[in-house]
């Protein structure tokens, strides 16, 4: 099945089997490692990318679902030498140490801040509720999310002025 | 199946219900099996873990972009639901938050957050998985399951739906439209109960929902439903009745348990045991009926 889709803001065709994951699809003939698979039955979270702006495990979107739509991976977010705040702020406060949920936590960050931009401790709990890390206890990676959710805000306060 | 199986799967996305009753009419005809695909996150496990059944791949149906099986309405009197809309969807819905709270806040409590943005009703009434959260809720309010198919439309009333476990009275060539419940009186009492391993990301070891429209320290109106303590859905018939037959004031703790006890018959299974599903069952009913009240 030939399948159209805006991947990071470009347009690009793949041609799978259409019951195919969307995970198949990024990691293979998109080329894109970012998203992993952990659990592969909607259970972990570290597969997550944006579809049309709302998170969702790339394990459990068939390709055949995704003619015409929009997915955004955590290559989207930034890039190793532009990091996001996001992706910058785990890395300097300790939201990432083994890395295998961070790909999924970020994605869920993003979801929230885009529609919440200054967030709870118990809202970021919320957001990233589907995201499983075993390294960190979760607290540095709510840190790291509110402390990027305040370096967005003096930003944008910042172009403001 | 393997995943060398899935260039075999038949995977067709019609543009309209009209055009899916056709195709799976057809479908039914020549004896073929088919799956509604909605959210997926059923389907898409069982795809990838192994064989659904032996002999031909089942053909796959997707009905997630189907205008008719999308949004929400109100009419002052009945909400009706697309079977379609996810729960993420529902969470962010203004009227559903406004006439069914219940549902609205029951959303939060399945799956996590992806879950959510995949997930819907009509996925959840035809998979008719007694531990379905959604379903729970939403069966509190006695509502009717709009299905359709090439034949015509037809309403089943919710304590119809489910023969048995995981079992339903849709026909195979029917789809599921919507959801019509009727709102209770505005501002009515409502429960809403999740009892799991953790707060995201479990499936219930008991759920309960409930509604409650009061007079005069009487109940007019009540709707109890429950996930995870029978094979199918549980709608807690005799609690419904010894509560809509007694005034709140005289309702007594033995009287509900017993009653609740007579509504429930769980099982001993890898998230719970039948004595904690019990307990719990009598411990939530007792929690609601406290609140409108009773002195329990």
């Amino acid at each position: 099945m030939k399948v159209a889709l805006k991947v990071n803001g470009v347009q690009r065709h793949v041609d799978m089997a259409p019951l195919a994951r969307l995970l198949d699809a990024l990691r293979g003939p998109l080329g894109l490692t970012g998203a992993k698979e952990g659990c592969g039955e909607g259970e972990c979270g570290t597969c997550a990318v944006l579809l049309d702006g709302v998170p969702v495990n790339a394990c459990l979107v068939p390709i055949g679902q995704c003619d015409g739509r929009e997915v955004v991976s955590v290559e989207g977010l930034g890039s190793i030498e532009h990091l996001a705040p996001l992706q910058a702020c785990m890395a300097e406060h300790g939201g990432a140490q083994c890395g295998i949920c961070t790909p999924g936590m970020l994605i869920a960050a993003e979801a929230l801040l885009r529609r919440n931009s200054d967030p709870t401790a118990n809202e970021v709990r919320t957001a990233i509720a589907g995201n499983l890390c075993r390294c960190t206890g979760y607290e540095r990676i709510v840190q790291s999310i509110l402390h990027a959710a305040y370096d967005l805000r003096s930003s944008d306060k910042g172009a403001a002025e | 199946m393997s995943l060398a199986d899935l260039p075999r799967y038949e995977f067709a996305r019609p543009r309209t219900l009209d055009a899916a009753c056709a195709l799976l009419s057809q479908r039914e005809q020549t004896g073929g099996r088919t799956v509604l695909l909605a959210g997926g996150t059923d389907f898409m496990v069982q795809v990838s873990q192994g064989p659904l059944v032996d002999g031909p791949l089942p053909w796959v149906l997707d009905l997630s972009r189907l205008e008719e099986l999308l949004g929400v309405g109100f009419d002052g009197t009945t909400l009706r639901i697309g079977a379609g809309v996810t729960y993420l969807a529902l969470q962010r819905d203004p009227i559903v938050r406004e006439y069914a709270p219940l549902v609205a806040r029951m959303t939060h409590d399945i799956g996590g957050p992806t879950i959510q943005a995949r997930g819907t009703l009509g996925g959840n009434l035809a998979t008719a998985s007694p531990a379905a959260d959604g379903v729970a809720a939403i069966a509190a309010y006695d509502p009717v399951i709009e299905v359709r198919s090439l034949r015509g439309s037809r309403k089943i009333p919710m304590a119809a739906l489910q023969t048995g476990y995981k079992q339903t009275s849709r026909a195979n060539d029917e789809i599921i439209v919507a959801i019509e419940l009727r709102a209770p009186a505005h501002g009515s009492a409502w429960c809403w109960r999740k009892v799991g391993a953790r707060l995201a990301q479990a499936i219930s070891k008991v759920a309960f929902a409930g509604i409650a429209e009061l007079h005069d320290g009487r109940t007019t109106r009540v709707g109890f439903a429950m996930a995870s303590v029978a094979a199918t859905t549980a709608l807690l018939p005799n609690t419904r009745e010894l509560v809509l037959a007694t005034p709140l004031g005289s309702l007594t703790a033995a009287a509900v348990d017993a009653a609740v006890t007579l509504d429930v018959s769980p099982i001993d299974d890898v998230r719970s045991t039948r004595n904690y599903r019990v307990h719990t069952a009598k411990a939530v009913v007792r929690g609601f009926l406290r609140e409108l009240g009773a002195p329990l």
